[in-house]
This record gives C-alpha cells, structure tokens and sequence, in this order.
C-alpha cells in the first residue's frame, strides 16, 4: 500500500474518532468476559470471532497512528501497520460479525464492538475493498431517491394491481383506496420494502384500523448502514424524511426491517414526526381496540425471534409478546432474558450479499438453531425482512421444520372483520 | 548505590507522579473534548435512573457476575484491595487527618489486604496464558500485571515485616518523615529510609511504582477514568 | 415472451425477500456477454423503481417491462 493511499484511509480513520470511539478504543483490558457472547464464535469455536479478537484489529492500527505510544514503543500493545494484510483482516473481523452488539451485554464497560467495525467498514469503503455488491445497492437506493419522477408511474401501476389482494384480506368500502399513495395529509406514512409480502398485509391492517395512511416511495432498508458509509446513509434517510415533512406527517412507520427502523429511529434526529416501527403500531391498534384478532388461526407452538435492532439496540421488545398473546394461548421465549437472544446470524449486510455468505451464515449460526429448536415450536414469528430470510435459511439447512413468519402476516391473517368499527 | 537510591525514591518519583497526573489529565481533555456521538448507543430495556444503574454497572461488574462468577471474586476483591491500599497510602502522609475521623491505625487490612491483592494479580496473569485470554491478551497487559504484582509484593513486604516478623528498623514514622518531605519539595530520606536492612524493599516497591505510574496514562489502565462514562452510554 | 426481444437467460425472482432481486440480477446479468439480454421475472412492486434505478446506476438498460398480473417481466440488455 502506498503512502498517500495510507494517509487518505488514516483520515477516514481519525473522522470516526468521537468520544465514544475514543472510549471504545482506550479502555479494553482483553478480560474475556465476552468469549461467550458472539453466535459466530459460540458456532464456530475460533478465537478471531470472539469481540474483543475483533476490535483488536481495528484497536491495534488505532495504537499504531493515533497514540504516541505507537511510536515510542508498538510492541507494547501489538500495534500495527496499516497495509494490505491488514485490510484483509479488517474485512474478516468486519463482515463476520452482524453489528447484533449481543457482546455489549457482556463486557464490563459495554464496549460497542459494531461501532468499531464501522470503522473497519469505512476504510474497506476508502480502500474500495468493500463487498460491492452492498455499494451497488446503497447506490441504487440513492439513484432512486434522485429520480424518483422516472419510476414514480410504472411503481404506482404496480401497488395497483396488489390492491385486490389487500381486499381479500380485509374488505374495504366501496370507494375507498386498499393502499394510498402521494396522500398529503396523511397521518402515518409507511415505509416497505420492495417485496408484496411487506405491503400487502400491512396495508389490510392499516385500512382495518381505519389508519389514515400513506405508502411511501421508498423502500425503508438502508443499504449504506450496512456497507458502513456515514454520506450515503444519510442521503438514503434523507429521501424518507423529506417525502414525510413534504407529506407532512405525524408518524413514520417503518416496516419489518431492523436496519431500517434503528436508523430512521436513532439517526433522523429531530424531526416533526414520529418514528414506529410496525410492530409497535400494531400492539397499539390492538390496545385501542382498533383491531380484533382471531386466535384459532395459529396451530401448534409459536416462538417470536427478536431482530436485535429492533429490540436490544431500539428497545421494542414488549410489544411483539403483546401481539403474540393475542395471537396464541401458546407462546414459547427463546430467552429468560431477550438481551440474550442470539442474533439470526445475518445482520450487518450478510444476508444482502446472498449466496455469497450462505455457508459462514449456515456455520455461524448454529446456536440460533439449537435456541429455536429447545423451544420446540412449530411456528418461529420475527418482525426483520432480514432476520426472517435468515431464519428461512437455516430452517432449510438444519431441516428445523417450523415455519418462519412475519409477525404483521399472522396479524393479517387473524384479522377479524366483522370487528370493522 | 546511595545515588541510585536518592534517585529513585526522589527525582523519578517526581517526574512519575508528573506524568501520570498530567499525562492523565491531557488525555482525558482530549477524550471528552470529542464530539459526542450522534445517536444513542444504548442497550435496551431501559431501567431508570440511569445514572445509578451506570455507577452499578462501573463498581459492581455485573456482567462478570453473571458470566465470570470466579473473576468477578477476583476482581471485586483486587479493586477493593486497591483502595484499601490507596486509603493507607494516603494515611502515610500524616497530614491528612480526616482519613482518621474513625481512628484506626494505617493499612487497616493488617497485611491482608496485600496478600488478597498479589493472590488476585497471581489469579490475573495466570488465566492470560490459558486460551482464549491468551490470544486477546497483548504484551501491556502482562506488563501491567507483573509490574502491579511486583508493586505490591514488595509493599506488602514492609508491612508484613513490621506487623508479622516484628521488624522495627523501619517504622511508620520514617516514611511520614519522608512523604512529608516530598510533598513540601524539600527532599530528605531519613537514614532508616535508605539504608536499612529493607530498604531495598522500599526502593524496589517505589521504582516500580513510578514505572506503573508513568505507564498508567497510555495504557488500557484509563478504564479506572472511563468505565463509569461508558457504562453511562450503555445504560443512555 | 414479448416477439421482438431476443432473451438469452431468465432469471425467476418471484416471491425473494429483499433485496435478493436486484442481488441476483446484478449478478446474473455477469452470465450473458455484453450486448446479450435477460429476462427477469419479479412479484416484487418494489422492482418497478429498484430495478430502473440499479440499471442507471450499473449502466446497463432495461429494455420492456410487461406487468402481467402478479408477475412483472423486465428485459434487461447487458451493457457494461
């Protein structure tokens, strides 16, 4: 590597330098109390996957160019040179681990290991050594935010034709629209994902509530989260927030993505709308009545996998048991404690890169199985598009027969109609 | 050797606690002069108020509790030994009394506190040379182990000479003669310091002291500052 | 098949959770030399703005799409 490449990734690296950074970089004292906490290394057994292995690789080029002491003495603390070899690590460290922040719970000051992978993730963005494939996406989603006009028509013909199937979930009056769009005005702007199965049951329970609502544009993933570039997450939240303040909106409801809602969640900052994610908005049409929900349509156990964006790092984690009460008289935890739930095993981009990272998916997450199997249950619900293709997955290899769900889709499905208020 | 004496339990004494109070200090303003960062980074569910499930966190090590249960014996009684024996040394400068308002005699643990403590460091290095520990561990905290080991056998030493073998050279009296003398920057070993039969215990337990404390500001031992804030952001 | 488009392979991506779509076309369309066209076969409405806005970002074009009761077709030319 050469020099002017090694100074322009060591600027990226002093950009991420805030005081949490700074703290999570001083402070490890490499007790090992986090072993234990990572799904890959619980899977896999190998030293390099335990958190604090992890942030050592980024750790150690921190000693190596921004403490004196990299230059005084390196060996002290094993610092390190930033080179090739190097990158290959970060690349390692960074794309096994899925940014779950499952190790936070376990280490003594709650170093958050997926910040430093960010970092990791933005000198592989500097270096072009990142998965493309995640780049081609985020750009995607931005190119879509830009020309929206283009495509506005052919998507709108497209929401058209799901709109019988919305009706057969949930009968409408004659006159009314099954899914709104472009509505100023509207009280709750939804954000889905490109796929029917996001749209179609989440439009039946917003009409059966009588939720004013709009569809957004947009889909809600934010694909430069994953790929770990601060300017092209922020261009993709911004398409969202200027549809909703342009629509002014009272709530930005976002769909079963834990990327999505912790983003739009903790990142939008101040804004004149709310952020929900759908499951919160669900629990709350059940506590107001809005909905009434049949609980002879499940069969069998039903176990709820809680997407870690969504619940240990964005705190919705009552809600989602709420709903399965009303859903089941059956309903099995996968933890005492939901703190502890191991991660799916592909967050952080894993699943967006496809077959590529299937088999380290399938390995990595051998925990996962065995948490969803002690349960015994027929039926795994989780509320992540992500969680949910994961899951699918491992349903598949480890041949766990149950069925993998969307928690919205057993709602739409239990829906009562003549509850109709 | 009287040289090599003078220097260590005077200049480098100095220029150690120069160092580390003001290498310390330098780093933490650089620290907590950073941006904050822009969301929040906290783990969920909350408990309220957070504040005081943050000092829970930084003093009780929960976590290891749960995890660790036979480090987290270790740690608690290392850290407590800590300031046990911090609040001795502090006793050893006769003027601060309010350490007193409870009269007690100095290094109230009668020499247990020193052993309990070189038990836990033993405790520590040891399970770095068993896998995984090994792997994570680097060379600063062997270091820092040795050295704080080091620290506190020979400290420990002293006491344990004056209150179990009944060894009278070296009393009390003489180190408040001489921290007394280094606090008002007019240096004086007393004879009894320097050249008795376990002043070499002294001079080792300070020279390596002074090595710990010119080391603490750049090494991992700034979690004894920045747990408590980290802990914080976890719990929001 | 519409007549006047030759179609070198088709990719089924009915019913993929997202962004598994817009992953495999990217990849697929690395099968066909350049010049050669797919078709890509989507339930996906999502599509419909994903997949204009990956072919202006990858440079490739899409030359037709037929939306046909639940499946929306693109044919898509290879161009880089």
């Amino acid at each position: 590597m050469d020099q002017q490449t090694r100074d322009d990734l060591l600027k990226l690296f002093q950009g991420k330098l805030n005081e949490a950074m700074r703290f999570y970089l001083e402070t490890c004292t490499r007790c090992g109390v986090c072993t234990e906490a990572c799904h890959v290394h619980a899977s896999m057994g190998q030293v390099k996957y335990i958190a604090a292995y992890r942030a050592e690789i980024v750790r150690r080029l921190y000693k190596k160019y921004f403490k004196g002491r990299g230059k005084v003495w390196p060996s002290v603390g094993e610092a390190k040179e930033l080179s090739e070899m190097a990158l290959d690590e970060l690349y390692d460290a960074a794309y096994s681990c899925t940014g779950c922040r499952r190790c936070m719970v376990y280490c003594p000051f709650g170093i958050d290991t997926q910040m430093l992978m960010s970092i990791a993730k933005l000198l592989l963005v500097g270096a072009e050594s990142e998965p493309e494939i995640l780049t081609l996406l985020a750009d995607t989603s931005i190119e879509k935010g830009k020309s929206i006009e283009l495509f506005k028509e052919n998507f709108m013909e497209g929401i058209k034709r799901l709109e019988a199937k919305v009706v057969s979930k949930w009968k409408m009056e004659a006159g009314e629209t099954a899914i709104p769009m472009d509505v100023e005005g509207a009280d709750l702007l939804y954000v889905a994902l490109a796929g029917a199965h996001s749209i179609i049951p989440a439009a039946a329970i917003f009409n059966a509530a009588g939720e004013n609502w709009t569809l957004s544009f947009f889909e809600a993933v934010n694909f430069g989260a994953f790929v770990g570039d601060p300017t092209k997450s922020k261009l993709i939240l911004d398409r969202i927030v200027n549809e909703a303040i342009r629509l002014k909106v009272k709530e930005v409801c976002i769909c079963e993505c834990g990327t999505a809602f912790r983003v739009m969640k903790q990142l939008a900052g101040k804004q004149p709308f709310k952020v929900s994610s759908i499951t919160e908005v669900h629990a709350r049409y059940i506590r107001e009545g809005r909905i009434k929900l049949d609980k002879n349509k499940m069969d069998g156990g039903v176990t709820y996998h809680d997407p870690c964006q969504i619940a240990r790092n964005a705190g919705v984690m009552d809600e989602p048991r709420y709903i399965l009460k009303h859903l089941t008289d059956d309903y099995r935890e996968l933890t005492d404690d939901p703190r502890y739930n191991w991660c799916c095993g592909g967050g952080g981009g894993l699943v967006a890169m496809g077959e590529d990272t299937l088999d380290f998916r399938m390995k990595s997450s051998r925990v996962k199985v065995d948490q969803v199997n002690a349960t015994g249950a027929d039926i795994l619900a989780t509320a992540c598009e992500n969680c949910h293709a994961q899951l699918d997955n491992l349903n598949d290899h480890y041949k766990m027969g149950v069925e993998v769900k969307f928690l919205s889709s057993m709602i739409a499905d239990a829906l009562v109609q003549d509850a109709q208020p | 050797m009287e040289t090599l004496y003078y220097i260590i339990l005077v200049p480098m004494v100095y220029v150690a606690f120069a160092t580390f109070f003001i290498g310390t200090a330098v780093r933490l303003i650089k620290i907590f002069r950073e941006p904050s960062h822009p969301a929040t980074l906290q783990i969920y569910p909350e408990k309220k108020p957070r504040w005081l499930w943050a000092l829970h966190d930084t003093f009780l090590f929960p976590t290891v509790r749960r995890h660790k249960p036979l480090l987290w014996v270790f740690l608690m009684a290392f850290h407590i030994c800590i300031l046990l024996l911090i609040m001795g040394h502090l006793e050893l400068f006769g003027e601060i009394e309010t350490l007193q308002l409870i009269p007690h005699e100095i290094f109230l643990g009668q020499g247990f506190v020193g052993l309990i403590a070189s038990i836990a460091l033993l405790y520590f290095l040891f399970r770095r040379f068993i896998s995984p520990v090994r792997e994570l561990s680097v060379p600063e905290d062997y270091y820092l182990l040795i050295l704080l080991f080091l620290i506190v056998l020979f400290g420990s030493q002293m006491d344990w000479a004056r209150r179990w073998y009944f060894y009278e050279e070296l009393s009390v009296d003489h180190y408040r003669e001489y921290l007394s003398s280094m606090l008002y920057f007019k240096p004086y070993l007393p004879a009894e310091v320097s050249d008795t039969g376990h002043s070499f215990m002294l001079v080792l337990h300070v020279f390596f002291a002074n090595l710990f404390l010119m080391f603490f500001p750049f090494s991992q031992l700034m979690h004894s500052f920045l747990s408590l804030p980290m802990n914080k952001l976890r719990r929001g | 098949m519409s007549d006047d488009i030759k179609v070198d392979k088709v990719f089924d991506l009915k019913g993929l959770p997202c962004p598994m779509p817009v992953v495999k076309v990217s990849k697929g369309i690395k099968e066909v030399e350049i010049g050669q066209v797919i078709e890509a076969l989507s339930t996906d409405p999502g599509a419909l703005s994903d997949f204009p806005a990956w072919a202006r970002t990858s440079g490739n074009e899409i030359l037709k799409t037929e939306q046909e009761d639940d499946v929306i077709k693109f044919y898509i030319k290879r161009n880089v």
